[in-house]
Parts: structure tokens; C-alpha cells; sequence
């Protein structure tokens, strides 16, 4: 696949914190319309490293890309083709969920937001709850709203940290069919649901202390695998 | 300019679903007052000369009171985090919360203003001391809006705003004290400490958009 453009393609990324590397010298290549399970176990960088694909947090060294775009330098223009689901669900408890989504729309400029609103309401099951506070809602619904927020601007990369937090199976099944497996999207997930991964994911990253270790997508193969083996 | 409206928009109706942080402030701006003009004796004494510093006093504490809660549960909801993956500008982000801060504070401020006239039997609400109310309080929010920024993820935050901000607004502090005290009477006239409130809301108002970026980067 040499001299293609990647949806998302790292060099080198690293996080510093201190002396100390939370993220260390991680490359990947991942195609459009790929998804990725990005796994590892607690601390190994996973969080830090969806920080900084989501232009969140300032990399130490090396860069990220999105279909070649440097987030560095457009950081504005790439964050509209982002839709990144973190820990928190990064809802407004004290307002509706229409009222949280349209907010959220009214950010990212989508144009005639109502029927998108409706539409991403009643798929992920709260329509008929539209005017309650969002504070009344359990983990559960937190987290199906806050699928909806990811959604509101149609984004073409989703960058996900744990999306299974809190869900039913009923939620999963909306997570797989709005997110995980959605057509024309390209996925990055960070989880710890290994038995889930074949489900949807069509490679892996897996980080320790992170460095990437194992590299099952089709864009990394091999060479991410050799950078982490010449350091060990 | 319409993404700060959103952010104005949005900040207005939070801050009247949970009317809390403003509340607190007005009360406590309100108590301030009575416990003032206790102290005097209304009878005897001509208050005026005392009356800027009971007013600025009133507004420094009561919006530092409020002002502190404006980022602390957007940090705590993770929401500032939301706006900032965003398109929008983080100087957008801090001049739709500057706007709600400056329309939460005057509100307060003119109901001080009110309670005062009132106590203390001296005609406040004037276009002149409007005005150096107005523009002491633009520099005023835009500078405690981004120190409580740069507080908000930090455990001593309650402690951190006024031990940030206070030194940092002396020359606020004394511009609007002594155009207040011209205004009610002072012979020296109130233009050239206005001039220096200007000054003050121009440089805390631009500094505050140029370095709201930094302050929120990780």
C-alpha cells in the first residue's frame, strides 16, 4: 500500500510526561474505512495516545495525519472530521438531550440540525426522554447520548476510549451498528473487551508501556512490529 | 461570532438552570451592603467618601465568588473538553464565557447599586458611575475568567482565583475606586482613572483571547 494516503497515520508519536514516556515513538497506518481495537493493558498508553489524535493533548515529538493533513498545522479543520467518545461522556447534566445535541450541532456548524437530532434521539433510544435532565439519566443513558454527540456532525473518524462503559446489551448492539461497524467511517477504539474485538474490529494495535508491540492492521504490518522488537 | 453566541447562549441558560453560583454572589453581595451600612452612621456622617470601596469590595469578592464556578464544572463534566475537540476557536470559547460572566456580574452589580442607593440615601445609579461600573467589570471578567480556567482542573482551585487575581487587579482595583469617588463628588475629575480602566479592560480582554489557547492546552 506504499504511496497511499491513510485516514489516520502517525511518525513517531510520543507523550512525555517528565523524564517518563507514557507514549513512546508509536507509528500506525490505518486505511479508510478500517477499524482498529487498540488494546493494552491499564497504563499503557492507550488514553494518552487518543489525547493526541483528538488534538486534545500537544504531542512531545512526532506527528499525526489525517488523509495527510497534518493535525499540527489545520488543527481546526481536522477536529471537524473527528468524533471522539472519551471516559466521560462530556454531556451538560443540567440541560435535555435535544438541548445537549443541538448545542453540540450549533459547535460544529451542521446546517438544519432538528431532523439530525431526532433522527440520532430515537436510534439510540431517548427520544420519548428528549425534555428530561440529562441528570436524571443512568450510566447506560449517559453514555447512549453521548453516541449521539459523536454522531451529530457526521464524522469520518471516530476516535473511541472504552465506548463499551456502562452499556447494556441492547446499548452494545446500538454502539456496533452506529459506531463500531457503521459504513464509510474509519474506527480507532481503545478497549478492554477482548471477547467483543471479532465482532467488529479488522486489525489490532496492542501498546506496552507505549511502545506498539503487535500491529494487525493493514496499513502497519510488520513495520511497527520490527520498531518495537529493535527496542526491546 | 456565532460560535460564541452558542457558547453565550449555552452558558446563560445553564447558569439560570442551576442558579446557584449567582444566587450565592448576590446574597453575599447583598449582606455585604447591610453589614456596611450598619456599620455607619447614616445620621451624622457623609458616606460618599466612603462608598467606592464599599461597592468595589462588594463586586470583587462576589464575582470572584461566582466567576470560580465558571469553568470548574465544565472541567468536572468534562465538557470543556467537548468544546475544545470542536471546531470552534478556544478564543471563541473564552469570549462566550467572558459575555456570561460580564452579564451575570453587571446584573448582580446593579442590584447592589439599587440596595445601596437605598441604604445610604445617595443617588448611585448615574450614567457616569454606570459607566465605570461597565467598564471595571469587562476588565474584571476577562481576567478572572481565565485565571478560573487555569484553576479548574487544579485540586486548590477555590484557593487559587483570588490568590492569582487579587494582586494581579490592584490597578483595577484603584483606577475604579477613584473614578467612583470622583464620580460621587471627588474634585479630581474621573478621566484619567477611566482612562486607566480602559486600558486595564483592553489589556486583560486581548490578553485574556490571545493566551486562553495556551491555558487550556495539555
Amino acid at each position: 500500500m506504499s504511496g497511499e494516503t491513510w485516514m489516520l497515520e502517525t511518525r513517531g508519536l510520543t507523550k512525555r510526561f517528565g523524564g517518563l514516556a507514557v507514549v513512546d515513538g508509536v507509528s500506525i497506518r490505518l486505511p479508510a474505512g478500517s477499524r482498529t481495537a487498540l488494546t493494552g493493558a491499564n497504563g499503557a498508553g492507550k488514553s494518552t495516545l487518543l489525547a493526541m489524535l483528538s488534538t486534545l493533548m500537544a504531542p512531545t515529538e512526532g506527528g499525526a495525519f489525517i488523509d495527510g493533513h497534518s493535525l499540527a498545522t489545520r488543527p481546526a479543520a481536522q477536529r471537524r472530521r473527528l468524533g471522539v467518545l472519551a471516559h466521560a461522556p462530556m454531556l451538560y447534566e443540567e440541560f435535555t438531550p435535544e438541548e445537549n445535541l443541538r448545542f453540540f450541532a450549533d459547535l460544529y456548524g451542521v446546517p438544519d440540525a432538528a431532523p439530525r437530532i431526532e433522527e440520532l434521539l430515537r436510534i439510540v433510544g431517548l427520544w420519548t426522554r428528549r425534555h428530561e435532565r440529562t441528570e436524571v439519566f443512568s450510566r447506560g443513558y449517559h453514555q447512549r447520548l453521548a453516541l449521539a454527540r459523536v454522531l451529530v456532525h457526521a464524522p469520518v473518524l471516530l476516535l473511541l476510549d472504552e465506548p463499551e462503559t456502562g452499556l447494556d446489551v441492547e446499548g452494545m448492539a446500538l454502539l456496533d451498528d452506529l459506531l463500531l461497524t457503521a459504513p464509510g467511517v474509519t474506527v480507532l477504539a481503545a478497549t478492554h473487551r477482548l471477547d467483543r474485538i471479532g465482532q467488529w474490529s479488522d486489525g489490532g494495535v496492542h501498546l506496552e508501556r507505549g511502545r506498539v508491540v503487535e500491529d494487525t492492521t493493514a496499513g502497519g504490518a510488520g513495520a511497527a512490529i520490527a520498531q518495537a522488537g529493535a527496542k526491546r | 461570532m456565532s460560535e460564541t453566541m452558542a457558547v453565550f447562549r449555552k452558558d446563560l441558560r445553564l447558569a439560570w438552570r442551576d442558579r446557584s453560583a449567582w444566587l450565592s454572589a448576590a446574597a453575599f453581595a447583598a449582606i455585604t451592603v447591610l453589614t456596611y451600612s450598619f456599620a455607619f452612621d447614616l445620621a451624622t456622617q457623609d458616606v460618599r467618601p466612603l462608598l467606592p470601596g464599599v461597592l468595589w469590595t462588594t463586586f470583587l469578592f462576589a464575582g470572584i465568588l461566582a466567576n470560580g464556578q465558571s469553568f470548574q464544572r465544565e472541567a468536572e463534566q468534562g465538557t470543556l473538553d467537548a468544546m475544545l475537540l470542536s471546531p470552534v476557536s478556544p478564543t471563541a470559547i473564552y469570549v462566550g464565557k467572558v459575555l456570561t460572566n460580564v452579564v451575570g456580574l453587571l446584573t448582580v452589580e446593579v442590584a447592589v447599586l439599587l440596595l445601596a442607593t437605598i441604604l445610604f440615601g445617595t443617588t448611585l445609579l448615574t450614567l457616569e458611575l454606570s459607566l465605570i461600573v461597565f467598564v471595571g467589570t469587562i476588565g474584571y471578567v476577562s481576567l478572572t475568567t481565565l485565571l478560573a480556567t487555569l484553576g479548574s482542573r487544579a485540586r486548590a482551585r477555590a484557593v487559587l482565583l483570588p490568590v492569582l487575581a487579587l494582586p494581579l487587579l490592584v490597578p483595577m482595583l484603584i483606577a475604579a475606586v477613584r473614578a467612583t469617588g470622583a464620580s460621587l463628588g471627588d474634585p479630581v475629575g474621573t478621566a484619567p482613572w477611566m482612562l486607566l480602566l480602559v486600558v486595564f479592560a483592553m489589556w486583560t480582554s486581548i490578553g485574556g483571547a490571545l493566551l486562553f489557547p495556551m491555558v487550556t492546552e495539555r
